[in-house]
């Protein structure tokens, strides 16, 4: 029972990280339809500027986020506005071009700056404590705090601001939002600005658990596309089910199954998305959708 | 403008031209009297660092030779020359690059490009040739169950990697083992030998886990090690790897009473970024300058160190020593052979039985390196230290190591 417990919330910490991972590849799919391949790797510049802060300021990961945020705020606006903009009337191979272009350069930028060394950030408390019988690991439990915040922050945001309701206008229909005079190309920038300084904030946080290279991005793009497509497009609520649902299976496989177990728990995760594609083509939740006017 | 350039600028090439031919017309047979080696070695790509590390390698050992007078063949003194070429870190870039060498710089010898994956390669295109090819950089056993005659590794091979502490440990009294790795060729080499060395040294295996490539997470491994209570971990795979498996070790409080990881200890960059909590483990190394070996060539390993630091400005790294080793290796079969032909400088490796500040140089017969003990480093008080086999250790290693959370106990009690 004991182990039982102490499974599920290992792989429920492990969610947690894995939904605010996803979010702003999967509302920058939702509200755009941008598939970003460079996902990972401002995940990356994420995790490379914590290390950075920590290194020379010694501020911590958790901290430095509040400056980590608005720089990437600004990469991801001018990335919109100067680059993704202009390709997203072409067909929806130049922006996976484009962003696969970013990748490769962020990726060797970094290796040019940092060299292939990996890097840690050592934060003096990275143990655990017990409650009940069950350790919870400091780090990981602060990830997941941080990470329902953001979560929590993001929903209120796009659920009752102005600005946030213009984001969800612009994703189910362009043109009528352009007729009630929303600046669909602001709100895309603003929108790009935002998903870019998430993931930077996810690569951030979990700078203490991860070694950091420059070439660590890619299986993370990977993941945010299973986990967007398990939950459903741009949906907060969905990345959270679709990252928790990875999460748990994996860890309970993986404590479950003697010798394969974690590859088996990625082969059920695979599993499980095939099952929802056929089943439920739009995600477990169906997520930010254009709506049909034609 | 430009004509009053031009003129000078060519009569000074003709001049230059001149002076060749003439020093080349005053030694016919200069071109004769050197000995050509081919290497195409990763200056971009993946393995840019490890490349660069063995080609100052192997040219500290050119520069070296050279300066001895070359080596000695017959009656002649041989000058070395080595061509090197950039393989992009790519298999098939390192196929062609190493059949140019062969066919057209026609070099004698070969030497081994860095990590198995690219040796994979060379070495098959040096057997289609016959041509003998030494390794500085590359240990995987698979690379030797091919039966190619041509293929020589300084390395110890992966198989080997745990030997030296699992017998050291075994001797302070480790019963148990738990295993994991990454399901990759040369993690899964290291766990076969490890499994193989538990059982010869009269330790029992617990468990055995895998996990593929670019796992974000490894806290189910580890909290399920935790209630098999292993006296020994041995895990890894690669830097990521070994950090996850500190960092939930940690987490879980799970204390074995020694942990080793099979790649990312032995770097440096690993107590500079790991912190305290890469005390007490222990990881695998082809060789560290601390060792206590002492070859006739470079000196000691401390010797060679200083030679390498005053070349390159930097400390060797062991890519680097493998490098210089596996050039020495060839030179010394030379030597043996007095023979530039490729028969008989193979059969001189084969026959090869010397000690060298790398550690001895024994081939077996499909040219893996056998005799050479892989060692041990522990980390203790942030240094990397040699801790076996005891014949080359500096310290006596740490074991049983203590639990994370006394350590944090000594830690403030100390600081109080």
């Amino acid at each position: 029972m004991n182990q039982f417990l102490q499974a599920l919330i290992n792989g429920l910490l492990l969610g947690g990280f894995y939904a605010v991972m996803v979010l702003g590849f999967s509302v920058l799919w939702g509200v755009m339809g941008v598939i970003n391949l460079a996902h990972g790797e401002f995940l990356m510049t994420g995790a490379y500027l914590a290390w950075l802060l920590f290194n020379t300021f010694s501020l911590d990961p958790f901290i430095s986020l509040v400056l980590i945020m608005p720089v990437m705020f600004i990469l991801g606006f001018v990335m919109q506005k100067y680059l993704l903009n202009r390709l997203l009337e072409r067909p929806s191979l130049a922006t996976l071009l484009a962003t696969f272009g970013i990748s490769v350069i962020l990726a060797n930028v970094h290796k040019i700056i940092y060299s292939a060394d990996p890097r840690n950030v050592a934060v003096p408390y990275s143990g655990s404590f017990e409650v009940m019988g069950l350790s919870f690991p400091i780090v990981k439990t602060l990830i997941f705090a941080i990470a329902l915040a953001i979560m929590a922050g993001l929903y209120l945001f796009l659920q009752y601001t102005r600005l946030g309701k213009a984001i969800r206008a612009a994703a189910q229909n362009k043109n009528a939002a352009r007729i009630v005079g929303i600046d669909i190309e602001q709100v895309y920038a603003i929108t790009a600005g935002i998903c870019i300084a998430l993931t930077a904030a996810a690569g951030a946080i979990i700078s203490p658990i991860q070694a950091i290279y420059p070439f660590m991005g890619q299986p993370f793009t990977l993941k945010a596309f299973t986990i967007t497509v398990l939950g459903g497009l741009g949906q907060i609520p969905g990345a959270l089910l679709g990252g928790m649902f990875l999460g748990i299976a994996e860890v309970m496989v993986a404590t479950y199954v003697p010798g394969i177990g974690i590859n088996l728990g990625v082969v059920i995760s695979l599993l499980v998305l095939i099952v929802v594609l056929i089943l439920r083509p739009q995600g477990l939740l169906s997520g930010l959708r254009k709506m049909q006017t034609d | 403008m430009k004509s009053w350039l031009i003129t000078p600028l060519l009569l000074a090439s003709l001049a230059l031209t001149t002076a060749c031919n003439q020093q080349s017309a005053e030694n016919p047979d200069s071109s004769t009297k050197t000995i050509k080696i081919g290497a195409a070695v990763s200056d971009t790509g993946k393995y840019a660092r490890e490349g660069k590390d063995t080609r100052q390698g192997y040219e500290l050992w050119e520069d070296w030779i050279n300066s001895q007078g070359g080596i000695e063949v017959g009656d002649r003194n041989y000058q070395v020359e080595i061509v090197y070429y950039d393989d992009e870190s790519s298999p098939d870039t390192t196929a062609k690059l190493v059949e140019k060498l062969i066919t057209e710089d026609q070099v004698d010898f070969l030497l081994a490009p860095y990590s198995s994956g690219l040796t994979k390669s060379a070495s098959a295109i040096a057997e289609k040739y016959d041509k003998v090819m030494v390794s500085g950089g590359a240990s995987g056993d698979s690379l030797f169950t091919r039966g190619f005659q041509n293929l020589f590794s300084v390395y110890t091979p992966a198989s080997y990697f745990t030997q030296s502490i699992l017998k050291a440990l075994s001797e302070k009294g480790a019963k148990t083992v738990v295993i994991a790795y990454e399901d990759t060729l040369f993690p899964t080499n290291v766990a076969e030998g490890t499994q193989k060395w538990a059982k010869d040294y009269g330790m029992e295996v617990l468990a055995v886990e895998t996990y593929p490539r670019d796992t974000a997470d490894l806290s189910a491994i580890t909290s399920k090690f935790k209630s098999l209570n292993p006296d020994i971990f041995v895990g890894g795979g690669h830097f990521n790897d070994a950090l996850l498996f500190v960092r939930s070790a940690k987490e879980q409080d799970f204390n074995p009473k020694a942990m080793v990881l099979t790649v990312g200890a032995s770097n440096p960059k690993f107590v500079q970024e790991m912190g305290e909590d890469s005390e007490y483990i222990f990881g695998p190394t082809q060789w560290e300058s601390s060792m206590q070996h002492q070859g006739n060539y470079f000196g000691t390993a401390e010797e060679y160190a200083e030679k390498y630091q005053a070349k390159w400005g930097e400390p060797p790294t062991y890519q680097a020593a493998g490098a210089s080793a596996a050039a020495l290796a060839l030179q010394m079969a030379i030597d043996e052979a007095d023979s530039l032909e490729t028969e008989a400088v193979r059969e001189a490796m084969k026959e090869l039985n010397e000690v060298t500040f790398f550690g001895k140089i024994n081939f077996d017969e499909t040219g893996k390196n056998i005799d050479k003990p892989m060692g041990t480093i522990q980390i203790v008080d942030g240094k990397i230290r040699v801790v076996a086999p005891e014949e080359i250790a500096l310290i006596k290693l740490n074991y049983p190591m203590p639990g994370w959370k006394q350590r944090n106990e000594s830690v403030s009690s100390s600081s109080n």
